[in-house]
């Protein structure tokens, strides 16, 4: 028997049958409703402590996570499940998540979507887990301690978070309890958890490898002042190192869209003002990661994928493709960015796949991205976004509205 | 015939044409290496002004990508060594021409130490180790390399790696009278030979040991270079100790320690430059930085200039026990590692 730890609410470990039969029980004060207040005020709280100054230094993704579950933010999103007279809404139950091992917080936001729409939660946190996610669990264990003794008593019933050493009988379990999977760490991950079976009325949310790229238009950049140039190589700067350029929604390759003579020159002025937001960043690229860029550059030269590579420093790495369509969609290293110039968005709908998530943008108007986003029919590409908003999460992820996602719909007819 | 006689400044009037010659026969040969040095706006007809500005290629480029300047037909080994980075194995691919030019250069490098002729030989490895001629570690494939340079070879530990006293002691009996040679990996001799030596009071006087790998394990014990041969003078009468730096992916071009210790040197026909990791720019005298090696030998693949993972600092210039550069290795390049939304990433071996 593999016992678990429970990291959150903190408590002794116990058999996965135990918990199960714990988070199956209907808490103290009644079920949980989409939308209860109960969660709504444990989840502010909450958010209250991401937000503290010194929390907030230390990991900058926690405010953001932070400002993501304030009250209004919440309210906002939960208003979008109002439903129409004779539709109720309800939670789905039982909500089974596999967040990533290394941890960037994105299983806090799927943790709280869910437990928002009133799901009972349990969340498998890495043992590997570190940083930003220990002091996710300490804020978690803090603002239980401060909220109403009913609430605490709801919240410790329902959402649980917990360790466990790799483990078929653990996984297993929890599987087939759950009402909803929901899978986070890529392709990897999806497919070790698929050998788990399901009740046969629950489903997966998966969330597989995905890549990213950006487009910045030549006109736009010819028509933006001094300050938006600027301001878009810091966005770009954000989208890209904040995580080492290996979040799904980092840009892995630039495509500058335009004329060719325009492309050359914007792009060098903005890898220009990148590279000036770089130092005044005081960016430190570590030598094995320069070394690891450079082997990364060069075998893409030997596969005949790149014609000519710059380095700006060890921070900035520029691999000119020899065509639009070998695009790389695989990591390369912090601050490597494959480039490219393509006449219109048009030229880049054949090259989209289903992998591609985000499409950071610079310089276009809106008509121009839904035309686009027209043009790809939902083959690919799921989210357009301004530089510097690539890795703002948002209720609406890889093409799921996840509070939807995490409740069901039940009608009513006299 | 001595391979330690060459200047700082010979080497840059004799090395650098045929370095730069070595280039434009990579270029010519190895489409892949061409298109690197192409894509970095290295024209064809590039003149180098000094070794340390010709171009190099990381490592790790031999674990990740095929490349060779022969033709697949010519090809008669190819050595595959994992390494400790992980990230999959070396392909390193040897004509004959090749293959016999690294044995005859090994050869003439370690004589440097060793004398002309063939010594009986202290193996700190267990005979297992080359019992599987199919798949080598790259232990196996040291031991192998170094045995040709020993005769009456006798293996300090048995199959279960455990120290065969005995047999070390018969050996000693035997030949430990005259010039022998031992040969391990520095782990290894340390925990197997030194130990065993010391508690069994065995005499290595007149041992020369040739060892190699690092120091990384063990650093729990307090054990560096200077240390290493302190107690086997004192405890064991063992002077005549000669660590090397090489790889793979250079096969034959082996750095080595002069008799003074504590500092490698460049046969003539290599040399090493240690980088700014920040400017890559050459560092002086005193800096750590980046070590690459250079050597003559690689004409079958692309590795006559390499950038290692692993740091290093010159400790002098035409002022040790031998001419040209010396150095030390201080250890490796911490592993480059970025975070993300998957567990794994593709493509990244770092």
């Amino acid at each position: 028997m593999t016992s678990l730890t429970q990291r959150f609410p903190a408590a002794p470990s116990l058999e996965v049958g135990a918990l199960v039969d714990e988070l199956r029980a209907a808490p103290p004060g009644g079920r949980l409703r989409v939308g209860d207040p109960r969660v709504v005020e444990f989840v502010t709280k909450f958010a209250r402590k991401l937000l503290a100054p010194a929390t907030a230094r230390r990991f900058p993704e926690l405010a953001s996570l932070g400002f993501f579950l304030r009250k209004g933010e919440i309210a906002k999103a939960l208003s979008t499940l109002d439903t129409s007279a004779g539709t109720l809404r309800f939670p789905r139950g039982l909500v089974f998540h596999v967040p990533p091992a290394n941890v960037d917080t994105i299983f806090v936001y799927s943790w709280a979507l869910s437990a928002l729409a009133g799901n009972h939660n349990v969340v498998r946190v890495s043992s590997r887990s570190a940083g930003a996610a220990e002091a996710v669990l300490e804020a978690l264990n803090a603002a239980l301690s401060e909220v109403d003794p009913d609430t605490a008593a709801a919240i410790t019933a329902t959402q649980r978070m917990v360790t466990y050493d790799r483990s078929d009988e653990v996984s297993g379990a929890l599987s087939l309890a759950a009402d909803l999977r929901v899978i986070w760490g890529g392709d990897g991950s999806v497919a070790a958890l698929r050998k788990y079976p399901l009740a046969p009325h629950a489903r997966d949310l998966t969330f597989p490898d995905r890549s990213s790229f950006a487009v910045a238009s030549v006109a736009g950049w010819q028509r933006a002042s001094e300050a938006e140039r600027r301001a878009a190589a810091e966005g770009f700067y954000n989208d890209s190192y904040w995580f080492d350029q290996a979040a799904c929604s980092s840009p892995r390759a630039v495509f500058w869209v335009g004329d060719s003579a325009g492309a050359r020159a914007a792009g060098q002025e903005f890898r220009t003002l990148l590279a000036s937001v770089l130092a005044a960043k005081q960016h430190v690229t570590e030598p094995a990661m320069a070394v690891q860029k450079r082997v990364s550059a060069y075998g893409a030269a030997v596969d005949g994928l790149v014609k000519e590579i710059a380095f700006d420093g060890n921070g900035l790495a520029t691999l000119e493709l020899t065509d639009p369509a070998v695009l790389p969609r695989e990591w390369l290293g912090a601050g490597t960015f494959a480039n490219a110039q393509v006449s219109t968005l048009s030229d880049l709908v054949p090259i989209v796949l289903r992998k591609d998530q985000t499409v950071s943008q610079f310089g276009f108007t809106t008509e121009e991205l839904t035309a686009f986003a027209h043009e790809l029919a939902g083959r690919g590409v799921d989210r357009i976004v301004p530089f510097g908003s690539a890795l703002t999460f948002s209720a609406v992820w890889d093409g799921y509205d996840l509070l939807a996602e995490f409740s069901r719909l039940v009608t009513v007819q006299a | 015939m001595s391979v330690f006689t060459r200047s700082q400044a010979d080497r840059e009037t004799l090395l650098l044409p045929e370095l730069a010659a070595l280039t434009a026969h990579h270029r010519a040969n190895s489409a892949g290496y061409d298109r690197i040095l192409s894509s970095l706006g290295i024209a064809p007809d590039a003149t180098f002004g000094s070794i340390a500005d010709l171009p190099w290629l990381p490592v790790r480029m031999f674990k990740t990508h095929d490349l060779k300047s022969v033709p697949d037909s010519e090809v008669f080994k190819t050595l595959t060594s994992s390494g400790t980075t992980g990230a999959g194995a070396s392909r390193i691919y040897l004509d004959k021409e090749a293959a016999g030019a690294q044995t005859k250069q090994l050869g003439a490098t370690l004589q440097e130490v060793l004398g002309g002729e063939r010594l009986p030989m202290l193996m700190v490895d267990t005979i297992g180790i080359i019992k599987n001629r199919r798949s080598f570690s790259a232990r196996g494939a040291g031991v192998l390399g170094m045995a040709n340079f020993g005769r009456k070879h006798t293996y300090v530990l048995d199959e279960h790696d455990q120290p065969e006293v005995e047999a070390v002691k018969k050996f000693l009996a035997e030949y430990g009278g005259k010039p022998f040679l031992i040969f391990g990996f520095t782990f290894m001799v340390w925990l197997y030979l030194y130990e065993v030596a010391r508690d069994n009071d065995l005499d290595l006087s007149n041992g020369i040991l040739i060892h190699s790998g690092g120091w990384k394990k063990l650093i729990d014990r307090a054990v560096d270079n200077t240390e290493f041969r302190r107690r086997f003078k004192e405890d064991t009468g063992l002077t005549r100790i000669h660590n090397y730096y090489g790889m793979i992916e250079q096969i034959g071009t082996v750095f080595l320690e002069g008799p003074s210790g504590n500092s490698l040197y460049c046969p003539d026909f290599a040399d090493v430059v240690i980088r700014n990791p920040e400017t890559w720019e050459e560092q002086p005298v005193g800096e750590p930085g980046v070590i690459e090696v250079v050597s003559t030998l690689p004409r079958s693949y692309p590795g006559h200039v390499l950038l290692t993972e692993d740091l290093g600092v010159y400790n002098g210039i035409d002022d040790g026990d031998w001419p040209g550069k010396h150095f030390s290795v201080l250890g490796r390049l911490p592993k480059a590692e970025a975070r993300g939304c998957s567990d794994t990433f593709s493509g990244a071996a770092a």
